[in-house]
C-alpha cells in the first residue's frame, strides 16, 4: 500500500518536471555554454548578444531585497563571494535584470531564467553590482 | 574458540609451504598477486641514506575517502573498473594515518595543518607558523611565537626551496612554507594598527629577496599588485597599499612568468615567480592550454631546483580538490585527484629513491563519504548501480533508496546543495521528497551532490588523512601519527649521518 501511494506521488511529481524540461530542452543553455576555459566569451556567446536566451541554474540569496535583479549561479551558492567591484570576473554566475520583482526561490532549488542577452562592463547604480555579461528583460521560473 | 583457531593455524604451519599449493584457491589470480605482493615484501629495504631532497605533496582536503575517490575515476578513465587501479603514492612502500586536528579545533583548518607538517609543532585555528600563545586575528601576539620554518632551515643548510600550488600562493597551504601570521585571511594587508606585521603576500616577496623561496607558482596576482593596476593577467590589483609586489620582485632580478609559455622560456638560475590567474588557479577540468598544469609546475620546479648541488626542499599543493569539495562538485574534486596523482608520478620519475624524500599526504579529509552497495565498474562519479549476481561487472538495475530513487556512489553530509529547501517561513524542508535524479544529470561535470545539512560551503572533517612515503628514512612513517610528527621525519632525514 505504501509503496502503490509512493509510486503515484512521484508519477504525479515527475509528470509536471518532465513537460516543463521538454517545453525547455531545445533553447536552455548552461552557463558554461557562455564561456571558454579561461574565460573569455565562447563563439556562441558573443553570436547571441542580444538575443533573448533560456539558462539553466540557481537564484544566489539576493543582494539587496524588493529588486527586480537576482544572480544566476551554476552551482548552489548559499552567498555571493564574487559579488563585489573589482574581482575578476567569475564564469559560474550571471547577473539577471527581471520585468518584475524579484520573488527570492531558494538558493538550492534548480530554475530557468530567460531573458535577453546583453554583454560590455556595467556597474548598477543601485546595488553596485558590476558585469561583463547579463540577461536583460527576463522571466524565470522554477525548473 | 581461540585455541581451535591456534591448533588450525599450528597444523597449517607444520604442513608447510607444500600445502599451500593444494589450497583450492591457490590457482587463482587474487592469491597468485598476494604472494607476489609478500615475496616482494619480504624483499624490502629501509632507506637509511641522507635525503638530499624533500619532496612534500599535500593535495588540499584529499583524505582517505577522496583519495579513493580519485582512485577509482583515474582507473575508469584509463578503462578498468577502478577500484583496482594503483595510483602512483600508492605503490609506494611506506604508509601511516595522520591525525590532522589543531591545538584548539576538532575539525582542522588548512592554515595550522600546513603549519604543523612545515615547524614540527601542532598550531592554533586559522594561524599560521605562530606558536600555541598566539590568538587568531591579535598581531600583537605574533612577536614572540614565530616559529622556525623547515624552509628557513633548509636555507640554512644551503638547499633551495619551492612551494607550488594550483590554489594562490598567499592560501594557507603554500603560505606555511614562508609565512608566519596572526591571520591567514590577511593575504594582501593587515588591519591598520598592525603596524609591525605584514600581509602574506609580502612575506612572500620578501622570503624571495632573502632568497628562503626560490620559485613559487601558482595563482593569486591580484594580491601583489595594487588597486587601480592591471595585473598581468588583465585582471584588477586588489593591494589596498599602493604597492606592486611583482614590479618590485622583477627588480629584485626575480623572473616572472604569468603563462605557461612564458614560464617555459625562463631563466631557471634566478629565482622564479609565476602566477597564472588573478585567484586560484583554474580547476584542471576548466583550464586553459595557455595555463600550466599542477605536473607543468612540478616539472619547472624541480628542474630549477635540482640546480643546487646541496639539495632542496619542495611542497606542492592540490589545492582545488578542497575547493570542489567544499562546492560538493565531487566531479572536479577527482579530475584535481588525478592532476596531483599525474604531479606525483612525473615527481617520482625525475628524482632518484636513494636520496630524495617523497611524502604524498593531505592536510584534512572532508564531510565525504561513499554510499552503497554499489557493483563493480560503477562509475565513481554517477549512480550506484547494483550488484550483479554473476560475473564482475554490476548489474543494469540503479539501487534505489527508500524512496524509490536512485543515488549517487559519492555523498556529502552537508553544503550548499542541500536536499532542504529553506521555505517562505525560514525553515528547512524537502515536501518533495529528494529531487529526481538521471545519469545524465549526476555525471555533469558541475553536478553538485545531494547532501543533507544545508550550509553555505560544505566543511572539511576531522577523519585521519594517509600518508604515502618512499625514499630516505620514509620507513620512520608507520602507524597511526601525528601530523606535526612529518616534519620531524623530513629533518631526520636531510640530517641523518
Amino acid at each position: 500500500m505504501l509503496i502503490s501511494r509512493r509510486s503515484l506521488l512521484a508519477a504525479g511529481l515527475a509528470a509536471p518536471m518532465l513537460s516543463s524540461r521538454a517545453l525547455a530542452a531545445p533553447e536552455t543553455l548552461k552557463l558554461r555554454d557562455l564561456y571558454e576555459k579561461g574565460g573569455s566569451f565562447s563563439d556562441l556567446a558573443r553570436a547571441s548578444e542580444g538575443q533573448r536566451l533560456t539558462i539553466e541554474g540557481f537564484m544566489a540569496p539576493p543582494l539587496v531585497a524588493e529588486a527586480p535583479f537576482f544572480v544566476l549561479t551554476k552551482m548552489p551558492m548559499a552567498t555571493c563571494p564574487f559579488c563585489e567591484p573589482g574581482i575578476e570576473w567569475p564564469d559560474t554566475i550571471l547577473p539577471v535584470y527581471t520585468r518584475r520583482t524579484v520573488e527570492v526561490i531558494p538558493f538550492n532549488v534548480p530554475i530557468l531564467a530567460r531573458g535577453v542577452l546583453e554583454m560590455g562592463e556595467y556597474t548598477d547604480p543601485e546595488t553596485g553590482f558590476w558585469s561583463v555579461i547579463r540577461l536583460r528583460e527576463a522571466t524565470y521560473e522554477r525548473d | 574458540m581461540k585455541s581451535i583457531l591456534t591448533a588450525s593455524l599450528l597444523a597449517l604451519t607444520a604442513a608447510g609451504a607444500v600445502s599451500a599449493q593444494d589450497l583450492p584457491q591457490a590457482s587463482s589470480q587474487w592469491y597468485t598477486d598476494g604472494q607476489d605482493l609478500l615475496a616482494s615484501m619480504l624483499e624490502k629495504q629501509d632507506n637509511t641514506g641522507r635525503a638530499l631532497n624533500v619532496i612534500l605533496f599535500v593535495a588540499d582536503g584529499n583524505g582517505v575517502a577522496s583519495n579513493y575517490m580519485s582512485r577509482l575515476w583515474a582507473g575508469q578513465q584509463a578503462g578498468g573498473l577502478g577500484d583496482d587501479h594503483v595510483q602512483p603514492h600508492e605503490a609506494f612502500p611506506e604508509l601511516a594515518l595522520v591525525k590532522t586536528y589543531n591545538i584548539n579545533a576538532q575539525t582542522p583548518d588548512s592554515a595550522p595543518t600546513a603549519g604543523a607538517m612545515n615547524t614540527g609543532v601542532k598550531q592554533r585555528f586559522n594561524l599560521i607558523n605562530l606558536g600555541e600563545d598566539a590568538i587568531h586575528g591579535d598581531c600583537a601576539t605574533e612577536a614572540g611565537n614565530e616559529l622556525t620554518l623547515f624552509s628557513e632551515m633548509m636555507t640554512e643548510a644551503g638547499k633551495s626551496v619551492g612551494a607550488v600550488t594550483t590554489a594562490r600562493l598567499t592560501h594557507a597551504t603554500p603560505a606555511a612554507v614562508y609565512a608566519k601570521t596572526a591571520n591567514r585571511n590577511w593575504e594582501d594587508s593587515v588591519p591598520e594598527e598592525c603596524t609591525d606585521s605584514r600581509d602574506i603576500a609580502t612575506q612572500m616577496i620578501d622570503a624571495m629577496k632573502a632568497g628562503t623561496l626560490d620559485i613559487a607558482l601558482g595563482g593569486g596576482a591580484r594580491y601583489f599588485v595594487p588597486e587601480g593596476t592591471e595585473t598581468p593577467n588583465g585582471g584588477k590589483g586588489h593591494r589596498p597599499d599602493g604597492v606592486n609586489l611583482i614590479e618590485e620582485a622583477k627588480a629584485e632580478g626575480i623572473q616572472y612568468a604569468a603563462d605557461k609559455a612564458q614560464l617555459a622560456a625562463l631563466d631557471l638560475s634566478q629565482p622564479v615567480l609565476g602566477m597564472w590567474t588573478d585567484s586560484h588557479a583554474s580547476y584542471e577540468a576548466d583550464r586553459p592550454e595557455t595555463e600550466p598544469s599542477l605536473a607543468d609546475m612540478v616539472e619547472t620546479a624541480i628542474s630549477k631546483l635540482s640546480m643546487n648541488e646541496n639539495g632542496f626542499y619542495l611542497e606542492v599543493e592540490a589545492g582545488r580538490v578542497d575547493h570542489a569539495n567544499h562546492g560538493t562538485n565531487a566531479k572536479r574534486a577527482m579530475i584535481d585527484g588525478k592532476a596531483f596523482a599525474d604531479a606525483i608520478a612525473l615527481a617520482d620519475e625525475m628524482t632518484d629513491d636513494a636520496d630524495t624524500l617523497i611524502i604524498v599526504t593531505a592536510d584534512h579529509e572532508h564531510a565525504i563519504a561513499m554510499n552503497g552497495y554499489c557493483g563493480r565498474g560503477t562509475p565513481i562519479d554517477g549512480l550506484c548501480y547494483d550488484v550483479a549476481k554473476e560475473g564482475i561487472m554490476h548489474s543494469d538495475e540503479l539501487v534505489t533508496a527508500a524512496d524509490g530513487k536512485p543515488y549517487t556512489v559519492v555523498g556529502y553530509l552537508n553544503g550548499a546543495s542541500s536536499v532542504l529547501m529553506e521555505q517562505a517561513d525560514g525553515t528547512y524542508a524537502a515536501p518533495d521528497g529528494r529531487p529526481e535524479l538521471t545519469q545524465e544529470e549526476a555525471q555533469d561535470i558541475d553536478y553538485t551532490q545531494q547532501v543533507l545539512i544545508p550550509a553555505s560551503s560544505e566543511s572539511h572533517s576531522g577523519v585521519d588523512v594517509a600518508l604515502y612515503a618512499k625514499g630516505p628514512w620514509a620507513h620512520l612513517f608507520d602507524g597511526t601519527v601525528e601530523q606535526n610528527y612529518i616534519f620531524h621525519v623530513m629533518n631526520h632525514a636531510v640530517n641523518a649521518e
